[in-house]
């Protein structure tokens, strides 16, 4: 059974129907070459690969939406702005997608299954995979959302886990998680499914990663190169910290301590009001969002750090790991009780360093204070065996005025 | 009241040397962590992290120096004393700890009114001085897992998967400086609370008289003057 195959026309005149010039195209192929690890002289091969693509076959891809918001469906589609990276995305055969397709019910199905029988095709996961109630906590069309993963992932060609919650399950995991929500990663591990797995977290996914890494993956007919967590390294391997506009104030310890204040205006570090741009590694202040005008540092919030993530550890998802938001540091948490360390920390400090005055006085109570008390003439053990011996120990406490006494006197 | 002699062969000079480096890198590492930490006052951050990164470099290095040095150099096994031995030896338990344990801990709970004899240091405090440098060797690791350019380097960037990813890594990091404090406060309180003759010894290498003391037998010896240069404590008159 084959599908059939989604034609177009020819890229330059789409390009032109859109008023995207040729120079504007060529900048955006440089800024995929680029994000793709390819440099900026690949370049032409970008353009050559994206407009050789308009001929022929696309590449299907199933788009599952699971436990999510839709926030990255909308983020990718920008269906009010049509930029250059939607029009390269028709490059790709969107055969199933719960949002965005056209068709409805049992063709739509019939797509998916479709597409899964040809083979040959990418499934993009948005959302986390509900893992509670048997997997009955989200079912689309009748079918258990866990066996839909299953079924769809299983003969994939690749799967990219777009979105936090598709990489770790995101805020879906969050405690106390009582759907039992995890990522694509540890969902398709438990289940013995092996198959390449791309993981673009942040919250929602940046579409123009998302565009490097099908163009990549297109031009290439490979995985992008990725890091320990099947990330892409050259998307994930800088910390916003590093690349941040702000990151001069900084350094110059110049910081927003209050949002509405004067240091606000003048566009300081968000660093004290809980930034965590230094603990999180993606490359938004590069790419940046939304046709790449701003994104959330720019734009006067502190980074919250949905690229944290951890696909194997739903536990690790970053609304756990990176709240309060405002705050320096993360809370901690003993059963349903959170607290922040520092002034768990303080106060067992100060409990000690008030144990420690009151011994103190205990101490000058007991005379101790000058030099402290006398001594044992000899050890309490050493003094217990002696008299299980039958033999008799000393028992005078020895201090400077009697030492002479017990000794051979002052032999030293 | 009594008190060991505090001779100088109880505290070489390149010890007390690392001991004036580690104060003064607590100290500072201490204050710009809080900084770095948050940011109290505005415009030293950058002198805050030059400062935390470059004493964390010193602090590591000093301690592996401290912890080598302890195989080479020679100290007295306990005070009160001039013989001398492999300073490894005074760190790890010695024979004058054996069964003391319980007398310590009933000492400062003043159970027990006499002082325990020792070695050179009481069981307690071996133990803590013991797990001190596993400490430090802590601290520069998950501190160097929040340095930038250590982060990325395969021995860091598992330990930061270890440890619940860099969020984490900086509540271990945290935590463990308060620990650091809090043995700092114990190790003070202590060190000075019966008079204040090992401070001057270990910052200023200043001897003082008191009993003498045999590591050999475990007893006291005598009494040592340092030959009348020093006055003896107060209210403690030689009767015959």
């Amino acid at each position: 059974m084959t599908t059939e195959e989604s034609t177009i026309s020819p890229l330059q005149a789409r390009l032109d129907a859109r008023g995207v010039s040729r120079r504007t195209f060529l900048k955006f192929c440089v800024a995929i070459a680029v994000m793709a690890g390819l440099g900026k002289a690949a370049a032409p091969d970008v353009a050559q690969a994206l407009e050789k693509s308009t001929s022929g076959k696309l590449l299907p891809v199933v788009w599952l939406e699971l436990a999510s918001c839709s926030g990255c469906t909308e983020s990718t589609a920008q269906v009010t702005t049509p930029d250059i990276a939607s029009v390269v995305l028709e490059l790709i055969s969107l055969n199933y997608s719960e949002t965005l397709s056209a068709a409805a019910g049992v063709s739509l199905d019939k797509a998916r299954t479709d597409t899964i029988a040809a083979g040959g095709y990418v499934a993009v996961i948005e959302g986390a995979v509900v893992r509670g109630w048997d997997g009955n906590g989200l079912r689309i069309g009748g079918m258990k959302g866990t066996d839909l993963v299953k079924e769809t992932c299983e003969k994939a060609d690749a799967v990219i886990a777009v979105g936090s919650c598709a990489v770790d399950g995101g805020w879906q995991a969050g405690y106390p998680n009582p759907a039992d929500c995890c990522g694509v990663t540890e969902f398709l591990k438990a289940e013995g499914i092996s198959v390449p797995i791309i993981n673009i977290p942040t919250c929602p996914v940046n579409p123009d990663w998302l565009v490097a890494v099908l163009v990549d993956y297109i031009m290439l007919g490979k995985l992008p190169e990725l890091d320990d967590k099947n990330m892409p390294s050259l998307i994930f391997g800088e910390s916003i910290h590093d690349n941040c506009p702000r990151r001069g104030h900084f350094e110059n310890g110049e910081f927003v301590y209050q949002f509405g204040s004067v240091e606000e205006e003048k566009g300081y570090c968000l660093y004290a009001v809980g930034c965590k741009g230094p603990q999180t590694y993606a490359k938004c202040p590069i790419t940046r969002w939304n046709e790449s005008i701003s994104w959330c540092v720019e734009a006067g919030s502190p980074c919250i750090g949905c690229a944290n993530a951890d696909p194997t550890r739903t536990t690790r998802n970053w609304v756990d790991t990176m709240t309060p938001f405002l705050k320096r540091q993360r809370n901690m948490r003993i059963g349903d009780l959170y607290f922040q360390a520092a002034p768990v920390a303080a106060t067992v400090t100060g409990i000690v360093a008030a144990a420690l005055v009151c011994h103190g006085f205990g101490m000058k109570a007991a005379g101790r204070t000058k030099g402290g008390a006398d001594f044992e003439p000899i050890r309490t053990y050493d003094a217990k065996k002696l008299k299980q011996a039958g033999k008799e120990a000393p028992t005078t406490p020895i201090n400077e005025g009697n030492v002479e006494k017990f000794t051979k006197g002052g032999d030293e | 009241m009594a008190h060991l002699a505090h001779y100088r062969e109880s505290h070489p000079l390149p010890f007390v040397i690392t001991h004036w480096i580690n104060l003064v890198g607590f100290i500072l590492l201490i204050f710009t962590g809080f900084y770095i930490h948050y940011p109290f006052f505005p415009n030293f951050m950058s002198q805050a992290r030059g400062v935390h990164i470059f004493f964390g470099f010193v602090i590591v290095i000093n301690c592996i120096f401290r912890v080598v040095a302890a195989f080479f150099i020679k100290s007295a096994p306990a005070e009160g004393t001039r013989t001398v031995e492999t300073d490894i030896h005074s760190w790890l338990p010695q024979k004058g700890n054996r069964h003391q344990l319980g007398a310590w801990i009933k000492y400062y709970l003043f159970i027990k009114k006499t002082h325990p004899l020792g070695a050179k240091f009481g069981v307690p405090q071996k133990i803590s001085y013991g797990l001190i440098p596993f400490l430090i060797l802590f601290m520069g690791y998950t501190g160097l897992c929040l340095w930038a350019p250590a982060q990325q380097v395969g021995f860091f960037s598992a330990g930061i998967t270890l440890l619940g990813g860099l969020a984490g890594v900086r509540v271990w990091h945290y935590v463990f400086m308060w620990v650091f404090i809090i043995f700092i406060f114990i190790h003070v309180y202590l060190a000075n609370i019966e008079g204040l003759s090992p401070t001057f010894m270990m910052f200023l290498w200043k001897e003082h008289p008191g009993l003498t003391y045999d590591p050999e037998t475990g007893t006291i010896t005598g009494y040592d003057d340092l030959g009348g240069s020093a006055p003896k404590t107060e209210a403690a008159p030689v009767a015959k």
